[in-house]
């Protein structure tokens, strides 16, 4: 098995204590950062996404895959052209004003931060200005990602994404949502640019919107 | 969890017909079946006249050993067989036991002070099972006075602080409690266990005392314990109780279980 092969297969079983160590034997053995990262790292959770989203493997799985994943681009990270990490861009994720749920956000945050982007998160319960501003002070901003998980603050969802709409930037933007309540139709309906139904197909929706795959 | 499987044991009418036939293949089914559910040790008890014991457990031994690496957990109540057997086990397991009563920590205590091996030690002495919650302990502090002067460290010794039947307890198990937290409390790194379905005696669907004891014996310190862990519910419910209690990162262990098909669905037949 190449030492790449190892990293990936830490990743993808989550085992956070030892990728560190892998990734470093990979980078002894002449192996490119790059390519560790791509192959080792990204592909690998790619590998996670899909079993999770195939019902193969459970959330927590995901998550430490995620914080193994982290950890090993700790040991990557002076290794790599600055900003290689987040080569994608950035994307702001946000849960709408009035809804507090965080781990559905959360959960696709992480999963795209491990394909490749640069991720701010808001938080929860954020209202529409706040939002606009982290878009301005962020002229290079991709992506903003929308959660709502209630139907009651799906009208929340409904505003903001209006909101953006009418934003001189929107043309230089992407805008995804999502949440268990949330449907293509509904998003469509809305006027976002995709959804999602899990953390999983988040990421590769990102990728898909910023023309990634 | 450290879970000692007690499906080898001449008390059991099934496993003392095999054990008087010399039905090999019975005991080693017995031992692969365990070791498949993910056993610590394997418990290894023959009843039989003192006489016949000691080549009696090597038969045994010699049956599990051969189909399972698991270190075995060498049951008897005699300290002098206890002595003559376990150095013929392949690997350190736990003496299964001593107590306060008689010469049996004298015997002991000596015989394994330089080795690997771990030692169950119940709360009993000459004058029985202690009734009250300190004189459990006085025993208990009696045996690591013993355990000190020889060397034997607390995280080799599994302190079983004598489960009995709930139907005829007044408190529940209130006292077991106390005597858990206590101990517990004293020495941090030794381990606190017990035969589980003890405590259901004489009451019918007992699984159900069983499960809900191990719960609360859990949080009440037991990490180790003699039972059945082919028992799919009960090993279920202790590697569901690790993660409540916060012993279980992401409840990972919990999940390899369920891959496992220790609990949960059964495995398909293949």
């Amino acid at each position: 098995m190449s030492k790449i092969d190892e990293v990936a297969e830490l990743v993808e079983k989550g085992r956070a204590k030892k990728v560190g160590a892998a990734v470093q034997e990979a980078l002894d053995a002449g192996c490119d950062p790059n390519e560790i990262l791509q192959k080792g790292m990204i592909d690998a959770m790619g590998v996670v996404g899909e079993k999770f989203k195939n019902n193969e493997i459970f959330v927590p799985e995901m998550l430490v895959a995620a914080k193994a994943m982290k950890m090993g681009v700790e040991v990557l990270k002076p290794h790599l052209a600055s900003g290689a990490t987040g080569a994608l861009g950035k994307v702001i994720i946000a849960t709408v004003a009035g809804d507090l749920h965080d781990i559905g956000k959360n959960l696709v945050a992480m999963m795209i931060e491990s394909a490749g982007f640069t991720v701010i998160d808001l938080g929860v319960d954020v209202p529409i200005d706040k939002i606009i501003e982290a878009v301005n002070e962020n002229p290079d901003v991709k992506i903003v990602a929308l959660s709502a998980l209630l139907t009651t603050t799906m009208p929340s969802l409904r505003d903001t994404v209006a909101a953006l709409n009418g934003a001189p930037f929107r043309k230089n933007i992407k805008v995804m949502v999502g949440g268990a309540p949330i449907t293509q139709e509904f998003a469509d309906e809305i006027g976002a640019d995709g959804y999602s139904e899990d953390a999983a197909s988040a990421a590769v929706l990102a990728k898909k919107l910023v023309g990634a795959e | 969890m450290i879970v000692i499987g007690e499906k080898i044991n001449g008390s059991i009418p099934a496993v003392a017909e095999a054990i008087a036939k010399r039905d090999s293949d019975f005991i080693k089914e017995r031992a692969k079946i365990q070791a498949a559910a993910h056993a610590d040790y394997i418990d290894c008890c023959a009843s039989v006249p003192e006489s016949e014991e000691v080549e009696t457990l090597k038969w045994m031994i010699d049956c599990i050993q051969e189909v399972t690496d698991i270190p075995i957990a060498v049951d008897s109540p005699s300290p002098r067989v206890l002595k003559e057997v376990f150095p013929y086990c392949k690997k350190p397991g736990i003496i299964n036991s001593v107590s306060g009563e008689g010469d049996k920590i004298d015997i002991i205590f000596p015989a394994i002070a330089d080795t690997d091996w771990q030692v169950i030690a119940l709360c009993s002495d000459d004058t029985g099972i202690p009734k009250t919650a300190d004189d459990r302990l006085r025993v208990f502090h009696h045996i690591m006075d013993k355990a000190k002067e020889f060397g034997i460290k607390p995280s080799r010794i599994h302190i079983d602080p004598l489960i009995e039947m709930l139907c005829t307890s007044e408190d529940g198990i209130a006292m077991v409690e106390e005597v858990m937290h206590t101990i517990r409390e004293e020495y941090p790194d030794i381990h606190i266990t017990g035969a589980v379905s003890n405590i259901s005696f004489n009451l019918p669907a007992r699984k159900l005392v069983n499960i809900g004891f191990t719960v609360l014996a859990m949080k009440a310190g037991l990490d180790s314990a003699i039972f059945d862990p082919t028992n799919r519910d009960l090993l279920g419910v202790v590697y569901a109780t690790e993660a409540l209690l916060g012993n279980d990162d992401y409840c990972m262990e919990y999940i390899e279980g369920y891959r496992d098909g220790l609990y949960g669905k059964q495995p398909a037949k293949a």
